[in-house]
């Protein structure tokens, strides 16, 4: 196997890593399978790509660019804004449903207190000086 | 059809100190309306407090910012079958005695939301010269975006009609109250109407809009307001 530089044999190294690691997370149910699937699709690329200098040769000169180290940082970047870009509609999403359970709590809450009696049925104010 | 309800939101995080004069002078000035405080996830007892003035309190485990009090207070009125609800501050800023001018377009059919303004007549309120600034921006991209002079946007004063909140209960720009909301709901077709009030400098308690966010706000409303035109209207 030919390789263009030591770093290249690191890096496929730990990306090899990288995809166990995420096995390992996925194994100890610590990663759902969903958000699994992205990460372990971008690490076994980063190993294809660090193990076939061939394959990594042909993609840079196909994308036009000059050394094959960039073509290793663009994957890396265009994966890493994918992820950061998907992560931010989750949080949305769970920001929206935390919004909706927080509502929710609050006003059951409320109607279990009206209904044991805590706290006044309507929303008509006492006169001054009545008692509770 | 029997006299319309009206119910008086009150959302309050963090207002135990300016609270109990809100509630008294709610009661003093405006006896007949209904009133709901919205605890928006207080450490302070602000709750506690309204319940020891008789009033219903709602109470968010945790901090959900200003919409997301008042579309708890939509949720609430809905259910309870109100007609029409008031959104009024907690730290002394808006005055009950203008409960009946705001309401009137409402309940008159004129109008689905009136926002209480402090600029659309000469009512005394004179603003620093960066918020005049940051108020003439606003009210003109509302304008642009709208087609409407609205001149108060960031008026935390206002009337909302049964329509209005039947569709705000579930879907609200809860992070954005001011003008990406009031282009929101033009842009659905709802009318808004401008009624002069005058407004109050805060007693106590801290602003919604700290000093550190003096400067995000601008920004952050301006986008948000440009992003609103861009939903799909649903």
């Amino acid at each position: 196997m030919e390789f263009l530089s030591r770093t290249q044999v690191i890096a496929a190294l730990a990306a090899v890593g990288l995809a166990l690691y995420v096995l390992e997370l996925v194994r100890r149910r610590r990663l759902s399978e969903e958000y699994s699937l992205l990460w372990v699709v971008s690490s076994v690329a980063a190993a294809v790509l660090g193990f076939s200098t061939p394959l990594l040769r042909a993609i840079t000169r196909a994308l036009g660019i000059l050394y094959e180290g960039s073509t290793v940082f663009f994957f890396g970047l265009a994966f890493a804004t994918a992820m950061l870009l998907y992560l931010s509609v989750k949080l949305s999403r769970l920001g929206q449903e935390n919004h909706t359970l927080t509502r929710e709590l609050a006003l059951v809450r409320f109607e279990l207190e009206e209904l044991r009696g805590d706290r006044p049925a309507m929303a008509l104010p006492a006169a001054p000086g009545e008692p509770a | 059809m029997g006299a319309p309800r009206v119910l008086v939101i009150v959302p309050a995080h963090d207002e135990a100190e300016s609270l109990p004069a809100t509630l008294d002078e709610l009661r003093r000035k405006a006896p007949g309306f209904d009133v709901l405080v919205v605890d928006d996830g207080s450490r302070d007892g602000t709750a506690a407090i309204a319940r020891a003035h008789h009033v219903p309190v709602v109470s968010h485990a945790v901090n959900l910012g200003v919409g997301g009090a008042l579309q708890t207070g939509f949720r609430w009125a809905m259910a309870r079958g109100y007609d029409v609800a008031v959104q009024l501050d907690a730290d002394g800023q808006h005055d009950p005695a203008h409960l009946d001018a705001l309401l009137a377009p409402v309940l008159r059919g004129e109008c689905d939301v009136a926002i209480g303004s402090r600029y659309a007549a000469h009512t005394g309120y004179r603003a620093p010269l960066a918020r005049r600034i940051g108020i003439a921006l606003f009210a003109a991209v509302v304008r642009l975006a709208v087609g409407q002079r609205i001149t108060d946007t960031t008026s935390g004063y206002r009337a909302y009609d049964r329509k209005v909140m039947a569709i705000c209960q579930y879907d609200f720009p809860k992070d954005f109250p001011d003008s990406p909301l009031l282009i929101d709901l033009a842009r659905r077709g709802f009318r808004l109407a401008e009624v002069p009030v005058e407004m109050r400098r805060r007693e106590a308690g801290r602003s919604f809009y700290t000093l550190g966010r003096s400067l995000y706000y601008p920004y952050k409303n301006l986008l948000a307001s440009l992003m609103v035109l861009l939903k799909r209207p649903g």
